[in-house]
Order: C-alpha cells, then sequence, then structure tokens
C-alpha cells in the first residue's frame, strides 16, 4: 500500500483509539498514539494475514507486548476486518466486552497472544519463530515493545534465545519515546542506550524514525532479508504523537480527553469514518 | 516403554517415547536437561530440544509461544524455579489462555530435595498452583506413576503440572500400572479406623505406618490421591464416607495442598474430622530419611498421629 494511503490509515486509527478512550473514560493514549504508524505499516501492508481466518496457522503473528497500547491495536484490527463490520462502540475495558485492558487472546479475533505484563512478549515471540522453524513455516513474527519495558529482566532472556537460536524471523520494534510510566527513561536507569544493548546480544539493529513508513517498510524489509539472527528495529517515536497537546507530555501515558480536548481530536485526525 | 527408575529418568523415558510418534512433543530446557536426566532425548530429537539457558520465565513464554502454534511443549526444572520465579508466566501466559504447555517440578518435597537445603526444596508449589484457574495437578507416588502421568498430560488439553522428586523414590507401583483417573487409588485396605489418604513420594512411609497400626489393631485404609483439585472427586469422596477420622500426609506445606484439598472436600460434603500432616516450616540440608524423620513423617510419627487423632 502506498505511504500516503498508510499515513491516512494511520491517522484514522489514531482518531479510532481516542474515541474509544473518549468513550471508555479510560486507557493509555499516549502509548497508543506512539505506535500508531507501526502498527498501521504492519497491517495494512507487510503482515501476511487473513481476518477471515484469524487462526490461519501460516499467518505472520503480532504481539503488542506493551499491551496498555492497545486502543492502536483493537482499532487496527477493527479497520482490517477482524469484527466482520467496523466496530462502532468499543465499549473499552467495559465488562463484557471483548476489548479488555490489555489484549486477550481467547476474547479478541486476531490477537495473537494475551500481553500487558511487560516484558513477556518477546520470549513468547521466540516461542512461535521457532515453532515456524521447527514447522517449516515461513511466516514472521512481530513483536511491539516499549523503551521502558525492556527494563524487565526477562527481556533479555528473550534476547538471549532469539540470538543463540538464530530467529531470523523474529523482528522486534523497540518504541523509543523516551518515556515511561513514571519518568523519563534515562532518568529512571541512567541512560536509554538501546541500540548498544540489543548489539551487544548479537542483533541486528536498525534505528529510525518510528513515524516514517518509508523507513519503517524499507527497516522491515533490510531486517527479513538478514539472516541468521533476530532483527531490533529501534524506532524513534513521540509519545502521544498527532495530537499536539498530547504529545510528548508524560502525563498522556494514561488519561481521559475533556469534551474540548475530544473536539480537538475530531478536528485534527478527521474524526469518525 | 524406555527402561527408568525414579521421576526424573520417567519423565524422560516418557517423553522419549510419545516423541517416537508425536512431533509436537518438546523439552524447553532452562539449563535442566541434566536434572531432568534428558540428555538422551535432547540426542534423538535434537530439534524438538529447546534449550534456554538458566532463565525459567523465558522458558515458560517461550513455551506458551510454541503451544500457542500447535506444539506440546514440555518444560521441566525444579519446582520451585518454575511455581516461583516463573508463576506470572504460567498464570498470565499459559493458564489464563489455556495454552497446552505441561510441566514437571523436580525436587519437589523435603525428600525430593534432601542435601540441597530450601533453596533447592519446594514445598509450596502446589499451594501457589491450587489458586491459579484452569491447571491439572498430578502428584505421582513414584517413578512408574510419573512415567504414565506424563503421558496422560500430554493427552489432556491444557495446562498440567506434574511433582516430581529427586529421582531416588521407592517404587510402589508397578510400571504397567496406569495413572488412574479416578484420582484416589487404595493401597491398604484393614479397615476403617482411620482413612490415610497421602499423596507423592511419601506413600512408602504411610504403608509403613499402616503396617504399625495393624500390629496395634488399628485398622486404616490408605489412599493415595495423584490428582489434586480434581474436577470429579466421586471416588475420593466415596472412601472418606466410610471413616469417621481421616488423616492426610504430604511432603508439603500444610497449607494449600492435599490437607486443605480433603478439608475442603470434607467441610462441603460431609463434615468430618480432618488431620493434616505436612511441613509447618522451612526445611534444612540433611540425608533424606533423616530429614523425613525429623520433620515428622517417620512411619512412627504417622502411626502415633493416627492413634493420638482416634483419642480426640
Amino acid at each position: 500500500m502506498g505511504n500516503e494511503e498508510l499515513k491516512e490509515i494511520a491517522g484514522h486509527l489514531r482518531f479510532e483509539a481516542v474515541r474509544m478512550i473518549y468513550q471508555g473514560k479510560d486507557g493509555h493514549p499516549g502509548p497508543a498514539l506512539g505506535i500508531a504508524d507501526i502498527v498501521t505499516t504492519l497491517y495494512f501492508d507487510e503482515m501476511n494475514i487473513d481476518p477471515e481466518n484469524p487462526k490461519w496457522e501460516d499467518r505472520d503473528r503480532f504481539i503488542l507486548s506493551k499491551g496498555h497500547a492497545c486502543p492502536i491495536y483493537y482499532a487496527a484490527l477493527s479497520e482490517r476486518g477482524y469484527f466482520g463490520k467496523k466496530v462502532k462502540e468499543y465499549k473499552l475495558r467495559a465488562l463484557g466486552s471483548k476489548f479488555q485492558g490489555h489484549p486477550v487472546m481467547n476474547k479478541t479475533e486476531g490477537v495473537d497472544m494475551t500481553s500487558g505484563s511487560l516484558g513477556n512478549g518477546l520470549s513468547i515471540a521466540c516461542g512461535m519463530a521457532i515453532a515456524g522453524k521447527y514447522n517449516k513455516k515461513d511466516y514472521n513474527v512481530f513483536v511491539i515493545v516499549g523503551d521502558g519495558e525492556i527494563q524487565e529482566g526477562i527481556i533479555w532472556e528473550g534476547a538471549n534465545t532469539a540470538a543463540s537460536k538464530k530467529l531470523d524471523n523474529l523482528i522486534l520494534f523497540v518504541d523509543k519515546n523516551n518515556w515511561q510510566s513514571g519518568g523519563a527513561v534515562s532518568d529512571t536507569i541512567g541512560s536509554n542506550n538501546v541500540k548498544e544493548k540489543f548489539e551487544a546480544f548479537n542483533w541486528h539493529v536498525q534505528e529510525i524514525d518510528g513515524h516514517n513508513i518509508d523507513e519503517i517498510k524499507k527497516a522491515i524489509a533490510l531486517a527479513k532479508s538478514k539472516k541468521g539472527m533476530p532483527s531490533a528495529i529501534i524506532c524513534n517515536t513521540i509519545k502521544g504523537k498527532g495530537l499536539d497537546f498530547m504529545e510528548n507530555n508524560n502525563l498522556w501515558h494514561k488519561g481521559v480527553p475533556t469534551d474540548d480536548q475530544y473536539a480537538i481530536a475530531v478536528k485534527v485526525l478527521g474524526g469518525a469514518k | 516403554m524406555t527402561k527408568f527408575h525414579g521421576t526424573r529418568e520417567a519423565f524422560a523415558a516418557a517423553i522419549t517415547d510419545m516423541a517416537k510418534t508425536d512431533r509436537k512433543i518438546m523439552f524447553i530446557s532452562p539449563d535442566s536437561l541434566k536434572a531432568m536426566r534428558a540428555t538422551d532425548f535432547a540426542e534423538e530429537f535434537p530439534e524438538a530440544y529447546i534449550e534456554v539457558g538458566i532463565a525459567e520465565q523465558n522458558a515458560v513464554a517461550v513455551a506458551a509461544g510454541l503451544a500457542s502454534c500447535g506444539q506440546i511443549p514440555f518444560v521441566g526444572t525444579y519446582a520451585g524455579f518454575m511455581t516461583m520465579r516463573a508463576c506470572e508466566q504460567m498464570r498470565t501466559f499459559v493458564a489464563y489462555p489455556k495454552l497446552n504447555v505441561k510441566f514437571i517440578g523436580i525436587n519437589a518435597g523435603l525428600n525430593g530435595g534432601e542435601r540441597e537445603g530450601v533453596t533447592h526444596q519446594f514445598y509450596e508449589d502446589l499451594g501457589i498452583l491450587s489458586s491459579i484457574p484452569n491447571f491439572t495437578i498430578f502428584t505421582p507416588a513414584d517413578g512408574a506413576q510419573t512415567y504414565h502421568a506424563v503421558k496422560r498430560a500430554a493427552e489432556i488439553d491444557g495446562p498440567v503440572y506434574i511433582r516430581a522428586g529427586s529421582g531416588r523414590e521407592i517404587d510402589i507401583y508397578n510400571k504397567e500400572d496406569p495413572f488412574n483417573p479416578d484420582g484416589v487409588t487404595v493401597l491398604k485396605d484393614y479397615g476403617t479406623d482411620t482413612l490415610i489418604l497421602a499423596s507423592g513420594f511419601i506413600l512408602n512411609k504411610v504403608l509403613e505406618a499402616a503396617d504399625l497400626l495393624y500390629k496395634e489393631n488399628i485398622k486404616v485404609t490408605v489412599g493415595d490421591v495423584n490428582i489434586l483439585n480434581g474436577e470429579n472427586n466421586t471416588k475420593i469422596l466415596n472412601l472418606m464416607a466410610m471413616t469417621n477420622k481421616i488423616v492426610t500426609v504430604e511432603d508439603h506445606n500444610i497449607n494449600g495442598g492435599l490437607g486443605s484439598f480433603i478439608s475442603k472436600l470434607a467441610c462441603e460434603n460431609r463434615p468430618v474430622n480432618v488431620k493434616r500432616i505436612g511441613l509447618n516450616s522451612f526445611g534444612e540440608s540433611g540425608p533424606a530419611n533423616d530429614l523425613i524423620d525429623y520433620y515428622g513423617f517417620s512411619p512412627e510419627n504417622i502411626a502415633k498421629t493416627v492413634i493420638e487423632n482416634l483419642k480426640l
């Protein structure tokens, strides 16, 4: 799909994410908006999937390890047709809703893995990638983690496994927005040198603008061509990207837009379609 | 049937026998290949042996990913390194999505960990898993039962935990005896003065206690409970209905395991006196038999407890 078209879809998914948080009165808009361009590129350009057959065994897999960013994921799945008609009212985080506070594989069509407890997605993706190789399937496994999330120890356990098993069918996006729930990443752990860390674990590492669709596409293509090692694509992103009042403002890690702020989102992001 | 002795070799023998005809069977090792006695499995099925290094959380999460793609991964290592260090992965990424991952926890109990000391003895595993939905929990009493428990686990669609030990367990069952789906097997049937229910590798001590009691003219029935928190407990309840005195014996903390399970069954079905023998404290290093005696699992102490309980 063309870059301009993908940009337009990303903008619309951003609106849908904000809409579901506004209507549901709870959620994490900043993280959702920050990964909109990566999720859009994956679901509308890159991934080999069949929304009518969500458990197709040859499909590419996706894990949103930073599960709190799920509004953008739910919007992408809806727009891609996983729920039949596009969802009018998500009822995000409501009792009985398929749109849980964090993704749940047995409740939501298209969700390949339950996620949200930070750090676990990479190791689970290793399992999926190992299964792919073991069964001689040529699917890829994509994961999005946050730059705060990778403080979890299990990330580096998984990083070892991915490298030692030469999982070149695994592509990890690090959403590097330099923030985590409690503040700035570098204030929290003294540095945010993601690239050096993954290189030290013997991964193929690229660093790109996580909002530039063209760069995302090219990075995926290069990652897929790199044989014998897993790939990390470090995406420099802006938390809350797309809405001025949210951008780089960590108060929007979690929060609900006011009526006025929602009106701005409608205006800036184009509103419902 | 591949030859084995004890629970660890039984595990390795069972997955080796299954892997001969089922490519889905895999072994995920957090550097536990030797501990699980699975080196022969790894040699015969190198692709089905996934070594992830000393990283239990990773092992369980990798297994969850494999299971989501249709494999039947067995994660085997020390009981506590799974149920404690990787507890969250077992709960959130295996039990919650009901993924088809099997767990074998070795060094379970004092007898299982013996000389290693508290860091490598695990008497809380069953209590931890008892509070997590969707787990099937097997507590085989010896190597032969472990072999069949592992095979049975592979037939079940969903998470299964199997409690295993040091590998030096006393044989009680015949090699061919199946893993009883009823959840209880009567091994001594002297009478109904007391029903002694045991689980795991302490069973030999309980059988000796029953013989000691018989000499004192106290006639007990001994049942081996091999499934904890099972869905259908009719057979256990039928046994429990035949007596007014029950004593449970388990190499586990007194809370959360067999004693809790049987007490619950009694309270909810037919209130009856239940005396629990188990651990109230941490253990320590020592030769298995010395430890077992010191912490109250000797046949003499079990017999004494039964007699005292009859006087209540």
